[in-house]
This record gives C-alpha cells, sequence and structure tokens, in this order.
C-alpha cells in the first residue's frame, strides 16, 4: 500500500536562503528518501526560480505525481509559484523560517527537528487525499435582501446593476424606511455644508425602474431554511404566503431610536418642553411649530447630547449620526427663529470624516453656543426650563435658561429574529456586542455568524445614511461573492478557496450533539431523529467540529484525525536516557503561525525541541492528538491560539475559547492517568508576538524540566 | 463652593469682537492647541482656549478686566497652529481693543482712534489747537533767518503746554486705570482662589525682573513664528525709549545748558539712531503686516492708523532735524506736521494701541502668581 502512494509522491528540497548552511541537505535528503521511496527525491538551490518550479512541473507530468512534498519557505510565502492543480496536495514544509532562521547551523538538533519536520510533511501528504468539492444543485443566484430603507434599496440597485435577481422584502406598505420621516438630510456631498433633501425619494424611483428587482411590501419572513446558495424563504404577505430560493442574503433591517422614555433624569415626560431629535425632525417637516412652542420662544433652544448613549446605564456606544443630526437640525430652528439662541451640551461632539466641514459651517451661526459639559439636572418654572450643566468647557457648573429642551437618542439595531432562520442555533443572528451581529469586525465587518447572511448599515453598526448606502453596497460584494464561490465549491471566507468541507461517518455518529452546539457558524442542523444534519456551504472550515467530536467521525480530506495523528507518530522521539525534550505545538494558522514565521525572519532563536503543527483553528485540535502524543513520548504540548473573551482575535469566535475549556478538562483527565497538569499548556498569542516566543518556549521548557520526562516515554 | 455661571449670552459683543477683526472666532472647537503651544500661557487656567470659549459665546463680563489678554505679546504662534484657522491671537487683540474702549476715559476718544471716520476729527484737533496755541503767542508766521524752531514756538512755551496735556491724559488713564486694576484684582484673586496666598515681601525685586523682562523682550523672544517681528518690536521699542530720554535730556539743556545741541552731541547721536531704530523698525512691521497676512493674521484700522502715525512721527522726526541743518524753507511746516504727530502719538496714547504699553505694564506689575 504505502508503496503504491510513494509512487506519485515527489520530494524536493530547497537548499537556498540559508538553509544549505543550517543543514546538510543532502544527507537530510539521503536519510529521508530512504525512509519513503518517493518517486522522485530532489535537492534543488532555489525551488521558487523559475528553473525550479518548471522542474518540478516537469515531474508532476512525466511521473504523474499527485503528492508534492517541499521543504523550502513558510507555506505563507510564493504561494503562487508551485503546483496549484487541484488535484495535486502539496505539502510546504517550512525549513526556512522555522528551521534555517531560528536554530544555530550544523547542530545535531537542527538536523533533527528539520528532519521531524520533513517526515510530518510526507506522512500527513500520505494520509490525505486531494478534495472533491462540494456543490449543491442548482445554486440560486438571487439576492434576497431584508428591509426596505435606505441601506436595503442601495442593495437591492447594487445587486441589480451588477446583474443579479433581487428580492427586497420589506415590512412596511412603502418603501424608505426611517428616512421618509425626514425633513432633510445631513449633506453627504462636497461642499458639506448645509443640509440638503432626503435622497430616498429618488432611490426609490431609481429601484422601481430596475427590472431585476422584485419587491414585496408589507411582507415578513416567515421562516427560512437551507444554505447559502440554497436558501428557501418563505414569506407572509396579506395572509398568504408565499416560497422562494435565494442564494445569499443581505440583512438591512435598520434600527429604531432608544426609547426616551429611559431618560426620566433628563426630564423627558417629566417636563412638557423636553422632547427628542425625532420629535423636533417631525414638526420641522410638518411644519408644526406651535405645537413646539405656545408661545414666540425668546430664551432658546438646548440639544442635549449623547443621551443616553455612551452610558453604561442606557446604550454603552456612540450612535454615530446624532451630532450631525443636531447640527442640521439648528438649521431648521435658525430658519424659523432668527434671533433664538441655540445650545449644545455633549460629551464629545463627534462629526466623522467630511461632516467635520459640515459642524464647521454651522459653527458660524453667531448664536449658537456649544460646550461639553454633563447635565446635572433640569427644572421648570413656568414656561422656562433651566438646565444645569458641570465639567463644562468653562471650568465652572453652567446654568441656561432656555424654552425648549431637545434630546439626542442613540441608535438600537432592529432585532434579527426577524429573519425567522430555521437553523438550530436560533431564529436570529448572534450578537458580537450591544445586540448588533457580526462575526469579526476588524477583518470582515459584513459578516455575520451566518454564512451567505450579510448585514448592511444600521442594523450592522450605528451609521448615518450616507455610510449606510456605502455599507450596502460592501454588502452585496460579499453576497456575490459567496454564491461565487459556492458555485465553484469553494469556502468564502475566511479560508477562501478552500475546496475541502467536513465529511462525516454517520454510522458512528452517537449524537452527542457537540458538533451541532458547538460550531459557531450553525452550519449543522438536526434531523428528527437527533442526529446532525450538516449544510456544508454554510461551514466556514474551521475543524471545530472535528476538535469537537468524540467518535472522530467528522474529517476534512486534508486535514483529519489520521492525517495528524500520523504527523505526530513521524516525530522520532529520543529515548528517556538523552535527556532531549520534545514538545509537540498546535499552532493556530491565522495568527500563531505567521508570528512563528516573523520570529524566524528577525532571526529570533528558540529552542530545537519544539515541532509544530499548523491546526485551521486552535479549536479543531482533537482529544485524541493529545493522548496520540502523550502515549508516544512528547513531554509537553502546547496550544497556541488567538485571544478568546471580550474582544477575542479568534477568526471563528469561538474556536481558542473551546480549546481552552477542552485543554482544562484534559487537565482533570492526566490527573486521573497520574500525569501533571502541565504536561498541556494553552498559550494566546497575536500576529504582532513573534517577540514573545522565544520566551514563551523557553517559560514553559522550564515547567517540563521542572515536572521531568514524560513516564510513558519508550513504553 | 463651586462657581455657578448663569449663562448670558450678549450678541453686540459677539458681533464686536468679530468686527474688530476676530472674525473666524465662532469656528473654534475648543481643542486647546493654542494654549499648548502658547509658550507665555501659565500652566494654570492657560489662555487664549479660554477666552475663545468666553468671546464666541459672548461673555463680555469675564473678558473685560481679564488679566490674561496682556499677557499674550500676539506672535502668533497659536494662529499658525490653530487647525481651524480660528487665529486666537487677532481675536486677544480684538479683545485687547474692546478693553481699551472700555477703560478709555473719556471713552468718545477711544472711539474716535477706532474708527476711520473720525480720522479729520482726531488729525484736526491738535492741529487746530497748536495753532490756536500759538495764535495765542503770536507767532504764527513763517519767521526769516536761520532755521530756528523756537522761534515758531518758545521752548518753554512748547514744554509747558505739552507737558500740561500730558499730565491732564494722565489723569485721564488714571480714572480708567483704577477701574482696570480693580478688576485685575478681582479675576486675579478669582483665578488663585483656594491656592495658598504667599506672603510677598519681594514686590521691588518683582518689578525690577518685570521691567528687565520688558527691556529685554525675554517672553516676546519665545515667539517662533514670527521673529522678525520681536526684532522689529525690539527695534520700535527702543528707539521709542531713546527718544523718549533723549527727549528729556533736551528740555534740561533748554533749562539750563545750551540748546539746540551740537550734532556730535552724544544725546543727539543717540536721538538719531533712536529715530533710525523706529523707522526701521516701524517699516518691518508694516512689512509684515502687508505680506505676512499668513503668520499674524487680519489687521484693523487700529493696527494700521497706529504703524502708520508712529511711522510718520519718525520720518517727520527726522526731516525737522535736516531741515533745520539745511535750512530748507519748508522746516516750520514740517515742524508743526511733526508736532501734530507727537500729539496723536503720545497725547493719544491710553486711547489707541499705544495703550498696550500702559496696561501691559500695569499687568505685569500687578500679576502675582505668575509662574
Amino acid at each position: 500500500m504505502k508503496d503504491d502512494v510513494s509512487a506519485t509522491l515527489g520530494i524536493y528540497l530547497c537548499t537556498g536562503c540559508g538553509i544549505h548552511v543550517a543543514i546538510n541537505a543532502d544527507a537530510l535528503q539521503e536519510s529521508i528518501c530512504k525512509a519513503f521511496p518517493a518517486a522522485t527525491c530532489r535537492t534543488h538551490p532555489a525551488l521558487c526560480s523559475e528553473q525550479g518550479t518548471h522542474t518540478i512541473w516537469e515531474d508532476v507530468r512525466q511521473n504523474r505525481l499527485d503528492k508534492i512534498v517541499i521543504g523550502a519557505c513558510s507555506p505563507r510565502i510564493h504561494t503562487d509559484r508551485f503546483p496549484a492543480d487541484p488535484t495535486t496536495i502539496v505539502e510546504r514544509v517550512n525549513l526556512r523560517e522555522q528551521v534555517a532562521w531560528c536554530q544555530p547551523p550544523g547542530t545535531e538538533d537542527t538536523r533533527a527537528l528539520a528532519e521531524d519536520l520533513m517526515k510530518m510533511g510526507i506522512t500527513r501528504v500520505l494520509a490525505s487525499q486531494a478534495p472533491l468539492p462540494y456543490i449543491p444543485d442548482n445554486v440560486s443566484d438571487t439576492i434576497l435582501i431584508v428591509g426596505g430603507g435606505i441601506s436595503g434599496i442601495t442593495a437591492a440597485l447594487e445587486a441589480a446593476r451588477a446583474g443579479r435577481q433581487v428580492l427586497l422584502v420589506e415590512k412596511e406598505a412603502i418603501l424608505g424606511g426611517r428616512m421618509n420621516h425626514l425633513h432633510q438630510q445631513i449633506p453627504f456631498l462636497q461642499p458639506y455644508c448645509s443640509p440638503v433633501q432626503p435622497i430616498i425619494g429618488d432611490k426609490v424611483r431609481e429601484l422601481l425602474a430596475e427590472e431585476r428587482v422584485t419587491i414585496l411590501t408589507s411582507a415578513e419572513i416567515d421562516h427560512l431554511s437551507g444554505q447559502p446558495g440554497d436558501f428557501t424563504v418563505t414569506i407572509r404577505q396579506h395572509g398568504s404566503l408565499h416560497t422562494f430560493r435565494a442564494g445569499a442574503i443581505v440583512m438591512a433591517t435598520g434600527w429604531k431610536p432608544y426609547d426616551p422614555a429611559n431618560l426620566e433624569h433628563l426630564g423627558y415626560g417629566r417636563l412638557r418642553s423636553v422632547i427628542t431629535q425625532p420629535d423636533l425632525e417631525n414638526c420641522a417637516r410638518e411644519d408644526h411649530w406651535d405645537q413646539l412652542f405656545p408661545k414666540n420662544p425668546v430664551h432658546g433652544v438646548l440639544f442635549i447630547q449623547c443621551a443616553g448613549s455612551r452610558d453604561p446605564r442606557h446604550l454603552p456606544y456612540c450612535s454615530n449620526y446624532c451630532c450631525a443630526t443636531t447640527l442640521k437640525q439648528t438649521t431648521y430652528l435658525r430658519k424659523k427663529y432668527p434671533g433664538l439662541p441655540i445650545y449644545v451640551i455633549y460629551k464629545d461632539l463627534r462629526t466623522p470624516g467630511h461632516l467635520e466641514q459640515f459642524y464647521q459651517h454651522i459653527q458660524q451661526d453667531e448664536l449658537l453656543f456649544m460646550t461639553k459639559g454633563d447635565v446635572t439636572d433640569i427644572t421648570e418654572n413656568g414656561d422656562v426650563i433651566t438646565v444645569k450643566a458641570d465639567k463644562t468647557l468653562f471650568g465652572e457648573s453652567i446654568v441656561v435658561d432656555v424654552d425648549l429642551v431637545v434630546l439626542a437618542t442613540g441608535m438600537v439595531p432592529s432585532n434579527t429574529s426577524e429573519l425567522n432562520l430555521t437553523y438550530r442555533q436560533g431564529k436570529g443572528l448572534p450578537d458580537l456586542k450591544y445586540g448588533f451581529p457580526d462575526s469579526h469586525f476588524i477583518c470582515f465587518p459584513y459578516e455575520t455568524r451566518r454564512t451567505g447572511i450579510y448585514a448592511a448599515g444600521a442594523c450592522r453598526a450605528p451609521m448615518d445614511s450616507a455610510s449606510c448606502m456605502e455599507d450596502a453596497g460592501g454588502a452585496v460584494l460579499k453576497a456575490i461573492q459567496c454564491i461565487e464561490a459556492i458555485k465553484r465549491g469553494e469556502a468564502v471566507h475566511p479560508r477562501s478557496g478552500d475546496r475541502s468541507w467536513p465529511e462525516l461517518y454517520m454510522q458512528r455518529c452517537t449524537d452527542c450533539k457537540r458538533c451541532t452546539e458547538e460550531c459557531p457558524f450553525g452550519a449543522y442542523d438536526e434531523t428528527p431523529k437527533g442526529t446532525p444534519l450538516p449544510h456544508p456551504t454554510r461551514c466556514r472550515r474551521c475543524g471545530i467540529c472535528l476538535g469537537a467530536c468524540p467518535e472522530r467521525i467528522i474529517n476534512f480530506s486534508d486535514f483529519s484525525i489520521d492525517n495528524v495523528s500520523a504527523m505526530i507518530k513521524a516525530v522520532g522521539i529520543p529515548d528517556e536516557f538523552e535527556e532531549k525534550y520534545r514538545i509537540l505545538a498546535f499552532v493556530c494558522e491565522n495568527d500563531a503561525y505567521p508570528a512563528f514565521d516573523m520570529a524566524g525572519q528577525k532571526r529570533l532563536q528558540y529552542d530545537p525541541s519544539v515541532r509544530i503543527i499548523p491546526v485551521r483553528c486552535i479549536g479543531s485540535v482533537n482529544r485524541i492528538w493529545i493522548t496520540d502524543a502523550l502515549s508516544r513520548g512528547f513531554d509537553g504540548i502546547l496550544l497556541i491560539g488567538c485571544r478568546p473573551g471580550e474582544d477575542y482575535q479568534c477568526h471563528f469566535i469561538q474556536g481558542s475559547e473551546l480549546a481552552q475549556q477542552r485543554a482544562e478538562n484534559f487537565k482533570e483527565a492526566l490527573q486521573t492517568m497520574m500525569l501533571e497538569p502541565e504536561r498541556i499548556r494553552m498559550e494566546f498569542i497575536e500576529i504582532t508576538d513573534c517577540d514573545k516566543i522565544p520566551t514563551l518556549i523557553r517559560d514553559y521548557l522550564e515547567t517540563i524540566k521542572r515536572i521531568g520526562p514524560n513516564p510513558f516515554k519508550g513504553i | 463652593m463651586e462657581d455657578v455661571i448663569q449663562i448670558k449670552t450678549d450678541k453686540r459683543f459677539i458681533r464686536q469682537v468679530k468686527s474688530l477683526g476676530g472674525n473666524p472666532l465662532k469656528e473654534c472647537m475648543q481643542c486647546g492647541a493654542c494654549s499648548v503651544v502658547c509658550k507665555l500661557s501659565p500652566e494654570e487656567n492657560p489662555f487664549p482656549r479660554k477666552e475663545m470659549l468666553w468671546a464666541s459665546w459672548g461673555m463680555k463680563d469675564k473678558l473685560i478686566g481679564d488679566p490674561d489678554l496682556w499677557l499674550c505679546h500676539q506672535c502668533g504662534d497659536c494662529s499658525a497652529t490653530c487647525p481651524r484657522g480660528v487665529q486666537p491671537a487677532t481675536v486677544l487683540s480684538a479683545l485687547r481693543h474692546i478693553n481699551y474702549l472700555e477703560y478709555a476715559s473719556p471713552r468718545f476718544l477711544a472711539v474716535w482712534l477706532s474708527k476711520p471716520v473720525y480720522l479729520p476729527l482726531v488729525v484736526a484737533i491738535p492741529a487746530l489747537i497748536i495753532l490756536l496755541i500759538l495764535w495765542m503767542a503770536g507767532t504764527v508766521s513763517v519767521p526769516d533767518g536761520p532755521v530756528d524752531y523756537s522761534k515758531l514756538f518758545p521752548h518753554p512755551l512748547l514744554n509747558g503746554t505739552f507737558a500740561t496735556l500730558v499730565i491732564l491724559v494722565l489723569v485721564a488713564y488714571w480714572k480708567g486705570f483704577r477701574r482696570f486694576k480693580r478688576d485685575i484684582r478681582k479675576n486675579q484673586r478669582a483665578k488663585i482662589k483656594g491656592q495658598k496666598s504667599k506672603k510677598n515681601n519681594q514686590k521691588r525685586i518683582r518689578f525690577f525682573y518685570q521691567l528687565k523682562e520688558i527691556l529685554l523682550h525675554t517672553q516676546f523672544r519665545k515667539c517662533q513664528t514670527n521673529r522678525l517681528r520681536t526684532l522689529a518690536h525690539i527695534l520700535v521699542f527702543s528707539g521709542f525709549l531713546l527718544l523718549l530720554l533723549v527727549t528729556l535730556v533736551a528740555i534740561v539743556n533748554v533749562l539750563f545748558f545750551e540748546y539746540p545741541m551740537n550734532f556730535w552731541h552724544p544725546a543727539k547721536i543717540a536721538g538719531n539712531l533712536g529715530g533710525l531704530a523706529l523707522v526701521t523698525g516701524t517699516m518691518m512691521m508694516i512689512w509684515y503686516r502687508l505680506f505676512r497676512k499668513d503668520a499674524i493674521g487680519p489687521s484693523t484700522y487700529a493696527d494700521w492708523s497706529f504703524l502708520i502715525f508712529l511711522l510718520l512721527l519718525a520720518v517727520s522726526g527726522i526731516l525737522t532735524e535736516w531741515a533745520r541743518f539745511g535750512n530748507w524753507s519748508a522746516a516750520y511746516v514740517i515742524y508743526f506736521i511733526h508736532l501734530v504727530l507727537v500729539w496723536i502719538v503720545i497725547i493719544y496714547a491710553p486711547y489707541s494701541k499705544f495703550g498696550h504699553l500702559l496696561y501691559r505694564l500695569a499687568v505685569l506689575i500687578l500679576l502675582k502668581d505668575r509662574r
């Protein structure tokens, strides 16, 4: 069997970039090729050169190689030089960054490290197959857009103009959403000096003229099932149900104002002349100023910014649009009452981007007075409201008499359970923070934790209408990308282009439900019997389910229980009398592995006893691998991933948290086996933490030396 | 106890500040960059940020008698730094102007000097009064023979009338100055309230320290943006001081010794040097105001009129001297014009921009815990 596989195996060793200085490549080639009789086994001074790649291609063609192991630089480098044919598996062994550049040249330990890494790479390839991509039948090209406000309409227009079919669902009887209530809009084009007519009317007209868009108003989603590329949405409209198909979804359900009933301390509900920004907007739109001012106002109007925002008792965040809205509304008042003083008390006046120019223009109003401050007291005395504020720019408290107080209230995202997903993990999109759906803000702003469903506009993060329009464009592009990737049988993100997917050996499933519960993306539903029902296009290929499964029935064609176990077994363990330790490190490919590469690039030196196995996510480490490693004789096991918890860095949201939990459980199990819990250590590093790596390894090695070698060594 | 301000905004005051050169005043966003960059601003309660806020809120009460206005030398570092182009230096200049108007006594003189429409009046008054004195002395005619100015304006009469006028003006100034002093003291107390008041037995030392500071421009020289302007001010200031001393020597000479003095008399040399310094300095300042608007901001009528009168004063003084040595026929007319300019610059001092000499000196001496 082994010989059959080896017949299509090619092994290449690059000796460039200092590798030949660190190790004797010829000796390595000889010992490797003796252990693995491959069809081709070569060394080359620069494999990445045209001549080098040509050599590999020639071998692939002539010897029909389908498994290639390249011992050279990091797999993160020259990704476009080496064969990327879907039927060929290429394993890159990191002999440069993680051996030659971080170890002393010519030593026995360096040689052993290089040999182990080569053997691990080769055994992994031998235990892998080229993936057969999963492509659902009849992938739908339609994009479903939920919400017909400015974000939804812009998204629909953008999608239609990109040639996609669009289905737009709006809850209300008319399109336009919250922008229909505006008198004027915050400027969004040069010269940003005064408010403009709301753009929404034009946008609705444009949308109605688009042929590719189907609009359903007064409609709600009854339920939504399926997976990216193949969603089925059932819509309730005027009491009857209609079913449609969609490939991807843009969620643009918008926001609602923070409930001012909670703001009694600012006088709302308690004092007659305390209103909110939406109230003032309505008055301006309908020109009903006498409702606000029974008598002609003489004292002034005062705006309180951050009314219930950036306040842990109310909304802890900044809603981004209220400051500019106040500036806009001062122009309404100024037009109507030229001599009326207008006061603004803010925490910070935030006018992002070009709105700075708007701020500067509005400030030119002689009777507009603004200061930082905390409003501490609001009282009414006849027609006059007296507002007291502390911590002002004056360095003293101030007291202002006014006729009207306007509260700038923040945005609350709409409830995403309106999507009515039939996912096992719930009807809506999981929150990141404060009720806003998000999966990894820094890297993937539009991605929610439901693959194929992209959030846009104020339901994703607080923003003004101009930002909503921009956001809608971005989300639509992601939706289109998603559909196209699914048609090719590839993962969308973050492992874009990955053709492997989790395959379950259902006969051995015990219905323990760990995979269905722990998948951060809700990729598994359940059959009526309770067994997992995978939806491969919902999957992000993180392998967290692989790490969770106690029966080890979940595997990817190129990342499986078997191939990692084979790698572990490929490492030569020095016997107990040699006093040489071996540490196995499972390293997250997203941040920790590049950090190791950077340590090499900086020529930081660290102990040669570590053997690295890159994993898709630290959450994909299965318990059996730890058992295998310990019984094989490794003295300690490092799990290195991204930071969990609040402000997590994990690219798969929960991976590092789950790994930590599992490591803790396993430490308990170790004690029952009379092994020290220190034999497993979890570490969290960021991509920029390469400087910490040598210390991290030294510290752990010292711990291991203190507790002594693994007693199972040599058994 | 905490201070509470009852807000009362004054639109007229805001307009006044804007009209006197502080036009972009309202666009201040209170970032405080001006106070950070200012080398002269104290650590506690720094200016000009707070002045910008008070001014944009029209809080006149806070700004009349605000001592910090006089610590500013309008070097322009703040205006060069301001991210909003608000020009705090110019705003403070406008506020100082409002203070001249506020404390001037009689007030109408300050108003006349701040508006171009009153220019004919401002010139005509000294011209007519001097003519009146000459008419009373019976010397309103161009005398014959070599040029001798005492033939036109006998020295006792000149010294007597001008000294009387100076004393009258000082009395008038004193009236406003007492109010100014009271306000400064009040604001100063408010500022250092709560701090331990140090017993101050070094009044004299402080006085001399301040005098040294003024003479050597130690504060002014901290300016980064307009270094040449500091030089110009040193020239004008020292030239003026020299001329003032020479005038005193001349009066003493007239009373006790020989007059007019020989060209190589030390006092004469000093006077000529002073005149040159004054001309060079004022020309530099005029150049600055004309071509470096970006660095020092817009100039108002008060800025220009004071500067031009000062230049004309110096030029006419030099011409008067040349006319005497050269026996020019126009000598007496030039001398007359020079006398009118002396009046405009010196007698009007408390009402014009020249008042900064008096007010700033007063504040520097009055202020206690400056450091």
